[in-house]
């Protein structure tokens, strides 16, 4: 059985999706991230590997998020994607008549405008983390609420009360600032959950002309406050849709991204990569006033990837030349005699 | 007298030419890095358009080599690149710096201080023939620069061998760096160019193409816009560069005038008719022509809080919309980041491939 793997290693969290030919689902996994994506990674692998149906057998590996270099070189990707045409394939699969996708994720929030099965034009915030899933998560241990119950405070509130977000620092002191006239955790988390929403769109959608039907997916959307939230902005005038594969859409975005590159052969790593080890660690080359910090991944002891060089010149094969040529290159590359 | 000046892409490969020609010892400032911009960014006013904030830091580092003048242009108008020379001179005044500053600004506000920096910027003796000779080599090495660059970035996408393309480029322009006679500059040229058309290249049907317009600085000096040419390029784009230096400064000349930003601006009248300050009117018209010269799509770069810019901004997203053209907007400061600027681009070259797939509508198809 011909299968395809997609991955997304995001900022909070990490995705698997496996689909099949017909980019159907068929097994995925949700984990966090925890700071540790290699580790995910892993963890994920190992799951897909206990759950994938017998006799399966991966053809093409796709990755995106924002560690989609670093987890195309761990598992072996065949294409690596931006998390906004991942997320757009995904969103045309799942509705194929979707005209806008909203993503919220942990660290940044997507608008993507979609126009007769294309996308014509998208948006995305990282200037201010007001609109993201971090900053509810953060207001939710203000509260001490469980982030997974939020929402369901938000939605047995009477009244949401207005609270300014604009910008974290502001929301957050005006939280605490109606905390302390009285109202409830109910009301405050309606308020918060529709401070969410403005943020987004003062943010994202400005100028942007937004027609439903509305395809709202990333972490976020099972935060049915926020659901709710948008619908009311709206006036319940525009179909927002939730799909049950929200938070794995961007995985299954980059599966489908893989199953139409179908290359001729995998670059898949198996799944043995659980048992290699990996070791990322930096230096400053000093080869020019830049001093660019150069990040290497060593997988088993050898050189897989280097980033983070402006001017490019550090690859595998040049690292592995310099360290060659002098030690002290050795040092900079292996981090031999210095650690 | 021991000169500095600021960086714009290879402006100092060809002030590298003129002073000393001119007899005016020259202080180059190291090239743009991050020690540059922390410099700058520490000392200019926070709110500042950031290419003052790295032109300030290369006047920096130029004094720290043992510059004691400061060479630099001014202007006066709706952009705030006019203060940029007076807020600068305070800034290293402030520090205790004993340097002159040298501020040339247009003759429109005053013939007299025009030929005095003019004067000192030829190094007190002022000479025609001198100058002449001097300056027209000057001239056409930032010309055969602009031309170099804008090989490399609409080869990068055709040619296989990538390291080769920049090797060639680096190495042909650091060969300009010891020119001192047009005839020499001709063999290098004739050479360079020669090279750059045998390149071998793959077919180049069915590319994307996309335009870059926007404010002068960022637009131009890659060490700023995290090199936004090969970036394109790597992804299999075609690109063209609309800011241009030698543009800039034949339009802001007496009595010439550039060809290029006059047709830039009449394209530009149905949107915008009168002057914003900087190249707000540059950028409209350009986005106008690199629809009807029938480009995928255009990425527009300007500092974060440019207004000339933040203005045109608006009036471009009309014009995207009346000709069925995709504009990436990007501010670009101190405060910008690697990896949003690579996944938006990203994003944009995605919208750019699936639109071309589905058959970009023809100028016709929309009316036009």
């Amino acid at each position: 059985m011909k299968v395809f793997l997609g991955v997304d290693v995001g900022s909070v969290t990490t995705k698997f999706v496996l689909i099949d030919e017909q980019k159907n689902i068929l097994t995925s996994c949700y984990l966090k991230t925890s700071g540790d994506p290699i580790l995910a990674i892993k963890e994920g692998l190992r799951y897909i590997e206990n759950t994938a149906p017998s006799g399966a057998k991966i053809q093409a590996v796709g990755t995106t998020g924002s560690a989609r270099s670093l987890a195309g070189v761990v598992v072996g990707a065949d294409i690596i994607k931006n998390e906004i045409t991942a997320h757009a394939v995904a969103a045309i699969t799942r509705v194929p008549a979707v005209r806008t996708v909203f993503e919220i994720g942990g660290q940044d929030s997507k608008l993507i405008i979609i126009r007769d099965g294309i996308v014509e034009d998208f948006a995305m915030n990282t200037i201010c983390a007001a609109g993201t899933g971090s900053f509810l998560e953060h207001q939710a241990v203000r509260l001490n609420v469980p982030i997974e119950e939020f929402g369901k405070l938000a939605s047995q509130a009477r009244q949401g009360v207005r609270i300014a977000g604009r910008c974290t620092v502001f929301a957050e002191s005006d939280m605490i600032h109606k905390q302390q006239l009285g109202f409830g955790k109910p009301e405050i988390a309606k308020g918060l959950s529709e401070a969410l929403v403005r943020n987004f769109i003062n943010n994202l959608a400005s100028g942007k002309s937004i027609e439903g039907p509305i395809v709202f997916q990333g972490g976020v959307a099972s935060n049915e406050g926020i659901v709710e939230a948008f619908r009311d902005f709206y006036r319940r005038e525009i179909e927002i849709v939730v799909p049950p594969e929200h938070g794995v859409m961007g995985a299954w975005g980059a599966g489908i991204l893989a199953s139409e590159y179908a290359p001729q052969e995998s670059s898949f790593q198996g799944f043995s990569v659980v048992n290699r080890s990996f070791e990322t660690r930096s230096f400053n080359c000093e080869d020019c006033p830049n001093s660019c910090e150069v990040v290497v991944l060593r997988e088993d002891g050898t050189v897989k990837a280097l980033w983070g060089s402006r001017c490019g010149k550090w690859t595998p094969q040049s690292a592995q030349q310099r360290s060659a040529d002098t030690e002290t290159g050795a040092a900079e590359v292996y981090g031999y005699g210095s650690s | 007298m021991k000169a500095t000046f600021p960086h714009l892409a290879h402006l100092d490969i060809a002030l590298g030419v003129l002073y000393p020609t001119l007899g005016v010892e020259i202080v180059p400032p190291p090239p743009i890095s991050k020690k540059t911009i922390e410099m700058g960014v520490k000392l200019a006013p926070q709110n500042a358009c950031f290419p003052l904030k790295v032109t300030l830091g290369n006047f920096l580092e130029g004094i720290e080599r043992g510059a004691d003048t400061v060479f630099m242009a001014g202007g006066v108008g709706p952009c705030r690149f006019g203060y940029y020379g007076q807020v600068q001179k305070i800034i290293i005044e402030d520090m205790g710096h004993d340097v002159r500053f040298i501020l040339l600004d247009h003759p429109r506000y005053g013939w007299r201080q025009f030929l005095d920096a003019i004067k000192v910027m030829m190094g007190g003796r002022f000479s025609l023939v001198r100058a002449k000779r001097a300056v027209t080599l000057a001239w056409q090495i930032l010309r055969f620069t602009e031309e170099l660059e804008n090989y490399r970035r609409s080869l990068r996408c055709q040619v296989e061998d990538k390291a080769t393309l920049d090797t060639m480029v680096e190495e042909t322009l650091d060969r300009l760096r010891s020119v001192e006679e047009i005839r020499t500059l001709a063999n290098i040229r004739d050479e360079a160019r020669a090279n750059l058309r045998d390149f071998p290249r793959r077919q180049r049907e069915g590319m994307i193409r996309v335009g870059i317009v926007g404010e002068v600085y960022i637009a131009q000096e890659k060490r700023i816009n995290f090199n936004i040419d090969r970036l394109l390029g790597d992804l299999g784009v075609y690109v063209h560069n609309s800011v241009s230096t030698v543009e800039y400064i034949l339009h802001t000349l007496p009595f010439f005038r550039s060809r290029d930003k006059h047709e830039a601006w009449q394209l530009a009248r149905p949107y915008l008719n009168r002057f914003v300050g900087g190249e707000g009117i540059d950028s409209v018209g350009s986005t106008v022509r690199y629809a009807q010269w029938g480009f995928d799509g255009v990425v527009h770069l300007y500092p974060f809080t440019c207004m000339p810019e933040v203005v045109a901004k608006g009036i471009m997203n009309q014009v995207g919309k009346d000709y069925d053209l995709p504009i990436l907007h990007l501010a670009i400061d101190e405060h910008a980041g690697e990896a949003g600027l690579v996944t938006r681009v990203e994003a944009f070259v995605d919208v750019l491939e699936r639109r071309g797939k589905m058959g970009r509508k023809t100028l016709e198809a929309i009316g036009r």
